[in-house]
């Protein structure tokens, strides 16, 4: 097995000393290289928290996570942000493109605060530009194109760098079906195709069915996994739909 | 309900616009003090022209009551933006416009009365201070005093409710106009960020600093009025197009992927600027004209002030001096007035002589460098005609030259304690004001006097000591002659001087003025008889000069003018610093966010408190620096004019300098306040 990136008992506390929420409570997993892994769980089960803590935004309580040789929990501030600079890939809910910069020009600015070339920025911009099929909207500003659009904007920011893991958090979560089942198709592609190692957190069972391992997050402790192996999409849906169903809740949540 | 919900409301915003605040209570601070000067009591028994510096701070009063209201303005619509989705939530609840309206002006009021009631107190104390400074300029001592006087708070209660009645009048109907989604949209509206025809927009960007550059080279050549009107418009134009050229020419630059965007931060920084300055270049047009008139309204206070501390001193050698058209006059009367007060003063009287030509104010109009080319041919030479003409009708210069001679000189100048001087037969002494000395030095005096002795006398030595030349020792220049020339001069005018062994007596100058009038009551001022010189800006002839009398008046006339513009000048850079503040702390949130994504992009927090110091660094110098630019241009023309015309013996750029240093203090410490309370809004807990 290629270990690429193990959490090792890591626990996440919020409060104080009358009240203390384990918001993650002793997880452990381990992600290959290359492997698209979906984190599932209702609202409150903790794994945006958990995926707060591997995208570095947040610090464990307790407990290791290894990206290859490096643990990030041992990091100082300034190398963290090093770090997340050349490892990391963000997708969030609400985008987060800056509304001052056009389409383009948002993936030019991961690159620049690399510090590449100018050759190599516009090369690798249009890249990633094409491969992501927003190359026609390049000079629109945020606010003049569909939430698909931004999120697929937001998708190659995180992916210009080839980072070692692109974390999504409830990517489709804003989107309309259409512009969420184009996205999860770009994922896929980005997965099989550049060989990206993606980590995906949603409540939503059909974006879940993307994904080649689900684990199951409840009251911040996994109770389940699934593997998708040879099996088609429609079966892998079903099936985390029965798992979903035996948690007793998030059924409506599904479709 | 309404009233705690307003209550509540006005301390959020108090502490929201902090800012805000301050300025409204420092603005209610300078009002208290400035205005406590036209009520000064104290003052009025030393000085004839009280009344003076009540007319011009009255003045200032009204540029002032103007700008805070539209400080004032600018703040309720802006914060009424800011706060429209709370206004819309209100209406949503099913409260009435009117008394959604009505709520939102009673927090304004609120917020107003709390900065006039902090305002007051500071007030308070900065007028002791001002008052210090006042009485210490005039050379008076001041005994502190904390008092409240009704007069100063009325007329302070009563500009300061001017200000918000005229704010508050322009803001009525805001809320009519607007509906429910209206309100609740407003914010999104204006994050949107128009870019149109901007490579046509980008034109204004070198055409502006063109424009500048010529008005350098081209203001001190300027002839007639209507040039200069086109001028002025020219710059209040150039000031408002040059911002939307910057933004433009960096969207255009931007766009065309220029170098330096692939450097580092600043993609992020350029794209920062540009909407800042495109979604407020109005805005940013009228603070660079504020800080333009500011600093030219400290620059000109700061010339006269220099001008009461370095020249003033110089214009009055003599305790006493007395001027006659009579050459008969004996001074008996004056004797007798002056001795009533004082027993073993020194006195000299004499005439000053002349020889009816004018060689001497031909020479001098066509050599000095207030005159120019105005009294010369165009090949250089005297233009006698205009010359004539000139001393004919003007009170500039005497009609003739004025001759001294050198007995009377060496006796003055024992009374001044400078030390005698000695000619030869052949030759003369040009005692000139201190301010002509380089001037004539360098211009070379080869003039010969011929027809005076029996051989023309020639040019022995030029002296600048203070001689009291604004007509009494002549007007500029004298002439000093050998005592044997007597036979060709006849008397032009008698004068006395005097030293005083003690001070002389606070009434003296009004006493000597009575006399005047009781022998010849038709003029102050004899016809064309005493003329000032070359002197310009601050003259002061007068037939009696009575050195301790004049001094702390004519200080406090031009205490009248520093005092009011340096008034101005404060309260238009709190104006405009203010707004520059509130701008930047409102959108926190935005900055927050984005911030945050440029640190899950990966930039330590360190990099991105630099990068929060350069943008903010840009957006506060931007405005300053074109102020500068145009205001420096006038600033130093002006002051090389002044400095030619008052002879104050500081380089021209001095006062440029000062008001730039007084202006980068105050902007600082508002940029500090600023950066601290942005700086833990955008930053907070982000990691």
């Amino acid at each position: 097995m290629n270990e690429y990136i193990r959490i090792c008992d890591v626990e996440k506390y919020y409060g104080n000393a009358s009240h203390v929420t384990k918001a993650v409570d002793r997880v452990s997993f381990t992600v290959d290289r290359g492997e698209f892994v979906g984190v599932m769980g209702a609202s409150g089960s903790g794994k945006t928290t958990l995926l707060n803590l591997l995208a570095t935004i947040d610090r464990v309580t307790a407990g290791h996570i290894f990206y290859e040789n490096t643990d990030i929990t041992e990091l100082r501030e300034n190398d963290l942000s090093e770090f997340r600079k050349k490892n990391l890939g963000f997708v969030f809910q609400e985008y987060n493109l800056l509304d001052i910069l056009t389409l383009e020009e948002n993936i030019m600015l991961a690159l620049t605060l690399q510090g590449e070339k100018k050759k190599e920025i516009q090369r690798k911009c249009q890249e990633i530009l094409e491969l992501l099929g927003i190359d026609g909207i390049r000079n629109q500003y945020p606010y003049q194109v569909s939430g698909g659009q931004k999120q697929r904007c937001a998708c190659a920011r995180a992916m210009v760098n080839r980072p070692k893991l692109l974390l999504a958090d409830e990517p489709t979560g804003a989107l309309d079906s259409h512009s969420a089942q184009t996205l999860l198709e770009t994922f896929g592609r980005l997965n099989t195709e550049v060989g990206a190692t993606i980590l995906m957190v949603t409540h939503d069972a059909f974006s879940a069915s993307y994904c080649g391992r689900i684990l199951f997050l409840k009251d911040g402790k996994i109770f389940h996994e699934l593997v998708r192996g040879e099996k088609s999409r429609r079966q892998f849906l079903q099936e985390i739909l029965d798992v979903l169903s035996l948690t007793g809740g998030e059924l409506t949540d599904a479709f | 309900m309404l009233s705690k919900l307003s209550l509540r409301n006005m301390k959020r915003s108090a502490r929201d616009y902090m800012i805000y605040l301050l300025t409204m209570t420092i603005v209610v601070a300078l009002m208290y003090a400035f205005n406590s000067l036209i009520f000064q009591n104290e003052l009025a028994s030393y000085f004839e022209l009280v009344d003076l510096m009540a007319v011009m701070i009255g003045m200032a009063t009204v540029f002032i009551v103007l700008i805070v209201a539209w400080l004032i303005n600018y703040m309720v619509r802006f914060i009424l933006e800011k706060r429209s989705r709370e206004f819309g939530i209100y209406l949503l609840l099913g409260m009435k416009k009117k008394t959604v309206s009505r709520l939102y002006m009673r927090e304004n009021v609120l917020l107003g009365s709390f900065a006039f009631l902090l305002g007051l107190l500071t007030g308070i104390l900065l007028q002791q201070a001002l008052l210090a400074i006042m009485f210490a300029m005039l050379g008076l001592s001041y005994q502190l005093h904390i008092s409240l006087n009704p007069w100063t708070l009325l007329m302070t209660a009563l500009c300061y409710m001017g200000c918000y009645l005229l704010a508050l009048l322009r803001c009525k109907g805001k809320f009519r106009k607007m509906s429910i989604s209206g309100l609740m949209n407003a914010q999104r509206q204006n994050q949107e960020i128009k870019e149109k025809h901007e490579p046509a927009k980008r034109i204004f960007f070198p055409v502006s600093i063109v424009f500048i550059a010529l008005f350098w080279i081209w203001f001190g050549h300027l002839e007639n009025a209507g040039e200069i009107v086109l001028f002025l418009l020219g710059l209040v134009a150039v000031i408002y197009l040059f911002y939307v050229g910057v933004s433009a020419w960096l969207i255009c630059y931007v766009r065309k992927k220029g170098e330096g965007v692939y450097r580092g931060q600043n993609l992020f920084l350029f794209r920062q600027f540009a909407s800042k300055v495109r979604t407020m270049q109005f805005t940013f047009g009228t603070l660079t004209a504020l800080f333009t008139l500011a600093l030219m309204g400290t620059s000109i206070s700061f010339m006269f002030n220099d001008y009461e501390n370095t020249v003033l001193q110089g214009k009055f050698p003599f305790d006493v001096q007395v001027y006659s058209s009579d050459v008969a006059d004996d001074f008996a009367d004056e004797r007798t007035v002056i001795g009533q007060y004082e027993q073993d003063d020194t006195y000299h009287t004499y005439h000053i002589y002349t020889d009816g030509k004018n060689r001497v104010n031909g020479w001098i109009l066509t050599h000095l460098e207030a005159w120019g080319t105005m009294y010369q041919n165009p090949d250089g030479t005297p233009d006698w005609p205009e010359i004539e003409k000139m001393l004919g009708e003007r009170i500039t210069y005497y009609q003739y030259d004025t001759y001294m001679l050198l007995s009377d000189y060496n006796a003055l100048r024992r009374m001044l304690g400078y030390e005698e001087k000695a000619l030869g037969p052949d030759e003369y002494i040009f005692q000139v004001k201190p301010r002509l000395l380089a001037e004539v030095r360098e211009a070379g005096l080869e003039l010969k006097l011929e027809g005076l002795a029996q051989e023309p006398l020639a040019c022995k030595e030029i002296v600048g000591d203070p001689f009291s030349q604004d007509g009494h020792n002549g007007a500029d220049y004298l002439v000093v002659v050998p005592d044997a020339a007597l036979a060709g001069l006849k008397p032009y005018y008698a004068e006395m001087a005097v030293q005083l062994s003690g001070k002389a007596s606070p009434g003296l100058q009004k006493e000597l003025d009575g006399l005047v009038q009781e022998e010849d009551d038709f003029s102050l001022y004899p016809s064309g008889e005493l003329c000032s010189g070359s002197d310009n800006i601050v003259t002061y002839a007068a037939v009696n000069l009575v050195r301790e009398n004049l001094i702390p008046e004519v200080k406090y006339m031009l205490s009248s003018i520093v005092i009011p513009l340096f008034y101005i000048g404060l309260v238009f850079v709190c104006v405009a610093v203010t707004v520059l503040s509130v701008q930047q702390l409102s959108d926190s949130a935005k900055y927050r966010f984005r911030y945050e994504v440029l640190s899950k992009l990966g930039m330590g927090k360190g990099e991105r408190s630099r990068l929060i110091l350069k943008q903010m660094a840009v957006y506060y110098l931007c405005p300053a620096i074109l102020a500068i630019l145009i205001s420096g241009k006038m600033i130093l023309y002006m002051s090389e004019q002044f400095v030619v015309m008052t002879g104050v013996p500081t380089a021209s750029g001095w006062f440029f300098l000062e008001s730039i240093l007084l202006f980068f203090s105050i902007y600082l410490v508002y940029f500090v306040v600023t950066y601290v309370s942005f700086k833990r809004n955008v930053q907070g807990d982000v990691p």
